[in-house]
């Protein structure tokens, strides 16, 4: 049996239960969408530490506040991180899982450490959120940051392991024909690859902090000179990580197989262009970074994006040297579901609205202030996700009865 | 087939287990605990009780923390246990149910954002929209319950699905109903649990003992719902399920029943005594005493769940061992078995040795380690002191005293209503033999 019968057999027998070019869509937008809040993690983690060393008294300030944002931002992360390994899961099915049974440990080991730098992260929000600024520990910071990069390494390999199916069989089945059960495999590590995920961060965070000025500026309780501080450090450092980034990316290019000629594939040559303009623009605000800062979020964004979409068609690139492409899935369309999940998104995006506008509104008070919120806004609200259910529920009666299974 | 994963002595499927069982505790309390927090932020502003408000406060922090750590990654990590226990199981339910998860995850992003605006919002937003916020993840958290229990509930019943291939036939089977009541009582047990340790660490005398009254009355009504509809769901039980486990074939389904009804009636005394009659009993030593007997009780429920749905791993169509049982015709899916059977099932697999001298006893030891993997390791430890159903110690027990007997035994393996017949050609059979021989000699 060769490779690409292998991967083709291996392709789950129900087929796609909607057209994979959907799931393509899904997975690189839920994909940027994580990598944005997994960058932020990772950069904030990183300026905290930084700006606590200098001991500069905005600085400290600074880095207790990105402590708090450190812990809800990993929680996003993950949360956001269940759809792109979803939709994985459901057009590359023979790569994800063929991988990850090859290096099950190390999969199962992602969990443990992200879970010891998730509470080594929030030793250093508690643990530093009563503390006056000239008390300001990193040590927690510093775990949680060591952690993180070990998660970085893991899944780094897991997706690079992916990429290279002609490889699997000798990792696992030994010349003698031993076969290996230990699921302890670890290869394929591609340094530029990896750095252009790291080196972003500090941009992705830069861009937070020019946002984070723009947002409290106005606030009564923030000094402007803080603020500008943040504002300024943010930019600076948005503007020297995105150059850097597109230093990684070309080293990344050039680790890429020449037969690709991926310099002239039309996504990478989209998020290279995005960057520099990115890089550019943000160069242009530093001195105005309060200013600058939503059209600097935008345009980050979108090269996040364009270069989400890069990566997948790199992705499709590797693929089809072992004959696998996702267009040729067996698709059975299920209507219904797909319906229910799509709907269900419109209405999610609906009732996100409220504790955004809760979050934005209270944040604009000085502290011991209340917000007073439109009543109308969380009713609809939890009105929506009332009527969910009794649609879902009467629906579930409904099939119950027709099938004869409720009673 | 995929690579195998074999965990010596502990197997990869208790590894599942492990983690399921663990993952229960934090997300029933994700989806229980905000109904017990609105009810109590709703009364500290009705009676105009701002003290009760601590209590909000310490609690939301514990859900956070806890839920949001620990429930969100066991929940991951079930997931990629799943994957590299059993890839084409896990990968089974992802193509019928992808939209079924992934609707579940836009409840996902709801709940954080709410939990996370309500937390840091406490005394900074009016109370009518704090109180909504309260609302909004309590509906959220709870609707995912409302989901995932219908891919859960699949595995055990796949009810009009294997007919018709549809989702919702599929979704909405024999065990969906009296399952997701079961478990909606049951989380109100559990946010019961919680609510009384955090409240036990309240400084206010007075406040404490009420709420943690209050949380033994919701644990008392939430775990005597739980009796009612835990008796629907095991009469819903599909027939098959009912007969391993009331006739006795697998005698240790009972046992696991009744160490889940034992941990059930222990909690139940607690939330009586400890909670409603004597409030200074429920401190955190024993609340976190009642959390082990909880976790024990999950622990055999869920072993109770897994060992009734046996030989498969979705029920009638896909065995434990991850071989396709049977046909779907709705979905062009055909059952594996006939094809292994007739074409060999060392020539489906792609990770195995690359030449096979069936004369060379070397070569067929090495041809039934991969069978043998794959066909039995799955609900069976290889080794000697493995934990689950170590096959050398329940082949030794039949006394084989050559690789044929274990070739007759693997003849009428589907025999058995808890085992999946074996799959492959008489070359597949003998190598399968010749290795299962020479472990129970090992």
């Amino acid at each position: 049996m060769d490779i690409a019968t292998y991967l083709n057999t291996m392709r789950d027998p129900a087929g796609l239960p909607f057209y994979p070019i959907i799931f393509q869509f899904l997975l690189v937008l839920t994909f940027a969408l994580h990598i944005v809040m997994v960058n932020l993690v990772v950069g904030s983690t990183f300026v905290a530490i930084w700006e606590i060393w200098k001991k500069n008294k905005y600085g400290l300030r600074l880095s207790k506040a990105l402590g708090r944002v450190l812990t809800v931002s990993l929680s996003i992360a993950i949360v956001l991180g269940v759809a792109p390994l979803l939709f994985v899961q459901v057009i590359y099915d023979p790569f994800w899982y063929t991988a990850t049974t090859m290096s099950a440990f190390w999969a199962l080991m992602f969990l443990v450490v992200i879970t010891l730098a998730f509470y080594a992260a929030y030793g250093f929000y508690l643990g530093n959120k009563k503390a006056d600024l000239t008390s300001v520990k990193t040590g927690w910071a510093w775990v949680s940051a060591g952690f993180l990069m070990c998660t970085a390494l893991i899944i780094h390999m897991l997706s690079m392991e992916q990429l290279v199916p002609e490889h699997w069989k000798d990792w696992i089945v030994s010349p003698s024909g031993i076969v290996s059960y230990a699921g302890g495999e670890f290869h394929a590590i591609e340094l530029g690859r990896l750095l252009h995920f790291i080196i972003p961060s500090f941009a992705v965070t830069g861009v937070f902090l020019m946002l984070y000025a723009a947002y409290f500026h106005g606030r009564e309780d923030y000094d402007e000179e803080y603020l500008d501080y943040v504002g300024q450090k943010g930019a600076w450092l948005a503007f020297w990580a995105s150059a850097l980034a597109i230093g990684a990316g070309f080293w990344w290019l050039g680790l890429v197989p020449a037969e690709f000629h991926f310099a002239r594939n039309p996504f990478f040559l989209a998020g290279a262009i995005l960057g520099f303009i990115t890089t550019a623009f943000i160069g242009a605000s530093i001195s105005k970074p309060r200013q600058r800062a939503l059209p600097a979020a935008g345009l980050m964004f979108l090269t996040i994006f364009t270069m989400s979409c890069a990566r997948e068609a790199l992705r499709m690139k590797h693929m089809s040297l072992s004959g696998y492409s996702i267009y040729n899935y067996p698709v059975n369309p299920d209507w219904p579901s797909t319906i229910l999940f799509f709907a269900t998104f419109v209405m999610g995006l609906f009732v996100l609205y409220f504790p955004a506008i809760a979050a934005y509104q209270a944040g604009k008070v000085k502290a011991g202030e209340v917000a007073t919120i439109d009543p109308a806004i969380g009713k609809k609200a939890v009105t929506a996700m009332i009527a969910w259910f009794v649609i879902v529920a009467g629906l579930g009666i409904v099939v119950s009865l027709k099938n004869g299974v409720l009673f | 087939m995929y690579p195998f994963w074999e965990v010596p002595f502990f197997t990869s499927g208790l590894v599942i287990a492990l983690i399921a069982t663990f993952h229960i505790l934090p997300c029933h309390l994700a989806t229980g605990a905000f109904w017990f927090n609105v009810y109590v932020e709703r009364k500290a502003y009705k009676q105009n009780r701002p003290e009760l408000l601590e209590f909000i406060k310490k609690f939301s922090l514990l859900i956070l923390i806890f839920c949001f750590v620990i429930g969100s990654l066991s929940g991951v990590g079930i997931w990629y246990a799943a994957t590299v226990a059993s890839p084409r199981g896990i990968s089974g339910l992802i193509h019928n149910y992808v939209w079924g998860w992934a609707t579940e995850w836009v409840f996902f992003i709801i709940e954080i954002a709410a939990i996370y605006v309500y937390y840091y919002t406490i005394g900074k937003i009016d109370p009518k929209s704090h109180l909504m916020l309260g609302w909004l993840y309590a509906w959220a958290a709870w609707i995912s319950m409302v989901i995932i229990t219908g891919i859960l509930a699949f595995m055990l019943s796949a009810g009009k699905w294997v007919e018709t291939g549809g989702f919702f036939d599929g979704f909405f089977n024999e065990t969906y109903w009296p399952q997701l009541f079961t478990r909606t009582a049951f989380m109100f047990g559990i946010a019961g649990v919680y609510a009384a340790i955090v409240a036990s660490t309240i400084k206010n005398k007075k406040v404490k003992d009420e709420i943690i009254r209050t949380a033994g009355l919701w644990g008392v009504v939430g775990m005597l719902a739980g009796v009612v509809f835990a008796a629907w769901y095991l009469y819903k039980l599909p027939p098959h399920a009912k007969e391993l486990w009331l006739d006795e074939s697998l005698p240790y389904l009972s046992h696991l029943i009744n160490i889940a009804a034992l941990a059930y009636a222990i909690v139940f005394v607690w939330f009586v005594i400890c909670c409603i009659v004597k409030p200074k009993l429920a401190g955190p030593v024993s609340g976190v005493i009642i959390l082990l007997v909880l976790f024990m009780g999950i622990g055999a429920g869920e072993g109770f769940r897994e060992g009734i749905r046996r030989p498969y791993i979705i029920d009638q169509y896909m065995y434990g061992n991850q071989i396709v049982a049977r046909d779907i015709p709705a979905k062009h899916i055909k059952a594996e078995i006939p094809k292994f059977d007739k074409e060999g099932f060392l020539t489906h697999l792609f990770f195995k040795p690359d030449k096979i001298d069936p004369e060379n006893s070397r070569d067929l030891l090495l041809a039934g380690n991969v069978i043998v993997h794959h066909q039995c390791g799955n609900c069976h430890a290889l080794d000697r002191f493995g934990k689950l159903r170590p096959l050398p110690e329940l082949l030794e027990n039949l006394s084989p005293e050559s690789p044929e007997d274990i070739e007759g035994l693997l003849e009428s393996l589907g025999d058995y209503p808890y085992m999946p017949p074996f799959a492959g050609n008489d070359l597949d059979r003998k190598a399968a033999s010749e290795y299962l021989f020479s472990i129970v000699r090992r």
